[in-house]
């Protein structure tokens, strides 16, 4: 479904990826795991089109995305939840939410049903539909985040650190909803320095060091490989 | 008393009108970060717009009003794709000069092709009075503080209620993730000028007939609406419309209890007390709405 062919990517000088190449099939949850600077939100922005390419190519449906700007990538199917959730601070849960179904939505088109699945899998979401975005919780605003990823009825969900900054138990609170959305049929690319939880709802991952794909394989493999667990399990 | 009632109703129009023209500088600045310099030029162009249509056009009013607008709208757009789309990549600084060079390309435009001669641009209600509590008030003064109440509550239904106003306020709020929520955000920011310049553009037809059409009224309308900002908090619409009205009340009040040459002290003295002693205004920029 999503192909990075040898993709490279610079601010400036800096190069930030380094000819990656990665696969999402579709159905599939793939974890991208690495720590601090690897190139994951890097990656994750390019997909979505708000990094420029230097050199290789991003095909999603058989199609390149190389002339397609952001706004459309999101009408063909591509929703990003992004590292720090970016909520819009000043607008209602319900605003945030609905704000997203721009991609799809004719002026008359009802949003109750969306609105509706989103709040049967956030359902503190609903508690919260009236309050402001900026008086969430962490882990409300990534609920949220992810919500109003589905609200533009994607066809491949990305992922950008949806642990960051929460307590444990709230982390594998957001993984668990993960799980189910994947396991409800979506193509899902998640981000994570915490590699536990990623390879816990994955099917395959990547390990990205400095810029650069170091090792693949299917998330159980992977959970047993001397070199991620020495690196990324500490054990 | 009398003359209290007529002096607050006439502050409140001309409050009205520095309202007006402060929502559509705070709209442009809160969706696109710039300060709009060209903001009282705006005000002016609206002013004669109205002349050209009522006035050398000879239409009569209601369709000049509405070729008046159509005009500005026009011209918000113009300036969005001239002015602004061109410098958007630039620093924020480069696009407020760029205003700043516009406003006085708009002023000599004007001056050139309306001559410096002051209009007398006439109000629909020309001559019309009501009698309130014996004060004698103009319909023109009452129809343009109750024109305004209704523009307000209409854009705050559309920020609030369409999806073209959640869209505005989100890319004000965070540009890239309106981006990547798929919302066409040039077609928001050029909303956002349109907004503006129609908002001027009703403020300038409303001006008209209060003050003598001059091709120099832009700068001290200018200042007006910024002390407006400052004394109701940047960025805030609701101080907008506050500012507005206490520097037009001011003004007018000013003018006959005190002296007319002292008639912008209190507003002026008003927006450098708030500068020193509460620079965020009366309703202070919440810093979480702009993320
Ligand atoms: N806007 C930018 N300008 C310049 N360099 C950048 C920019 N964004 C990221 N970088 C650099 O690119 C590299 C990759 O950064 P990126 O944010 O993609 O890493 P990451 O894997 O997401 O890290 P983290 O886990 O901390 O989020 C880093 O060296 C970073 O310093
Ligand atoms: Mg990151």
């Amino acid at each position: 479904m999503l192909t990075c062919n040898d993709l490279t990517v610079a601010y400036g000088d800096i190069v930030a990826l380094h000819g990656v190449n990665i696969t999402v099939k579709a159905g599939e949850t793939v974890a991208l795991i690495g720590a601090n600077g690897a190139g994951k939100t890097t990656l994750l922005q390019t997909i979505s089109g708000l990094n420029k390419v230097k050199s290789g190519d991003i095909v999603f449906e058989s199609s390149s995305l190389a002339t397609i700007p952001s706004e459309r990538r999101v009408r063909l199917g591509i929703a990003h939840a992004p590292e720090g959730r970016r909520i819009f601070p000043g607008l209602t849960v319900e605003e945030n939410l609905s704000l997203a179904t721009a991609p799809w939505r004719r002026w008359s088109q009802s949003i109750a049903d969306d609105l509706g699945r989103v709040f049967d899998l956030f359902p503190r979401l609903k508690e919260r539909r009236r309050q402001l975005g900026w008086s969430l919780s962490g882990g409300e605003q990534q609920m949220l985040a992810i919500g109003r990823a589905l609200m533009a009825r994607p066809r491949i969900l990305l992922l950008d650190e949806p642990s960051l900054g929460l307590a444990p138990r709230l982390a594998e609170e957001v993984y668990e909803r993960v799980k189910l959305i994947g396991e409800a049929g979506m193509t899902i690319l998640v981000v994570e320095q915490n590699t536990v939880l990623a390879l816990a709802v994955a099917n395959r991952g990547y390990v990205l060091e400095t810029g650069r794909v170091v090792l693949e394989g299917a998330a159980k493999d992977l959970k047993q490989n001397s070199r991620v667990r020495e690196a990324y399990l500490g054990r | 008393m009398a003359d209290f009632i007529q002096l607050s109703i006439n502050g409140l129009a001309l409050g009205s009108v520095y309202a007006l023209a402060a929502i559509g500088f705070v709209i442009v600045y809160s969706a696109t970060g710039v300060v709009n310099f060209a903001s009282g030029q705006f005000v002016m162009l609206g002013t004669f717009a109205g002349v050209a249509m009522l006035i050398n056009g000879g239409l009569p009013w209601p369709v000049g009003y509405v070729g008046a607008l159509a005009a500005m709208a026009l011209f918000g757009a113009l300036f969005f794709l001239v002015v602004y789309l061109p410098l958007r990549s630039s620093p924020v600084v480069t696009i407020i000069i760029g205003t700043v060079a516009v406003g006085i390309a708009l002023q000599n435009a004007a001056q050139l092709t309306f001559g410096s001669w002051p209009f007398r641009l006439q109000s629909p209600f020309e001559g019309m009075t009501i009698e309130i509590a014996g004060a004698v008030i103009t319909v023109h003064a009452v129809a343009v503080v109750v024109g305004t109440g209704i523009l307000i509550g209409l854009l705050w239904l559309l920020l609030h209620r369409t999806t073209i106003g959640i869209g505005m306020r989100a890319v004000a709020q965070d540009v890239k993730a309106a981006r990547l929520m798929g919302l066409r955000v040039n077609g928001l920011l050029a909303f956002s000028w349109v907004l503006a310049a129609l908002l001027a553009g009703i403020a300038g037809l409303m001006l008209g007939p209060m003050w003598f059409a001059d091709v120099n009224m832009g700068d001290p309308i200018a200042l007006k609406a910024f002390a407006a900002t400052i004394i109701g908090g940047f960025g805030s619409l609701p101080g907008a419309i506050a500012g507005g009205l206490f520097v037009g009340l001011t003004e007018v009040l000013g003018a006959s209890y005190l002296s007319s040459a002292y008639k912008d002290l209190i507003a002026f003295g008003a927006m450098i007390a708030f500068l020193l002693v509460r620079p965020q205004g009366i309703f202070g920029e919440r810093i979480q709405d702009r993320g």
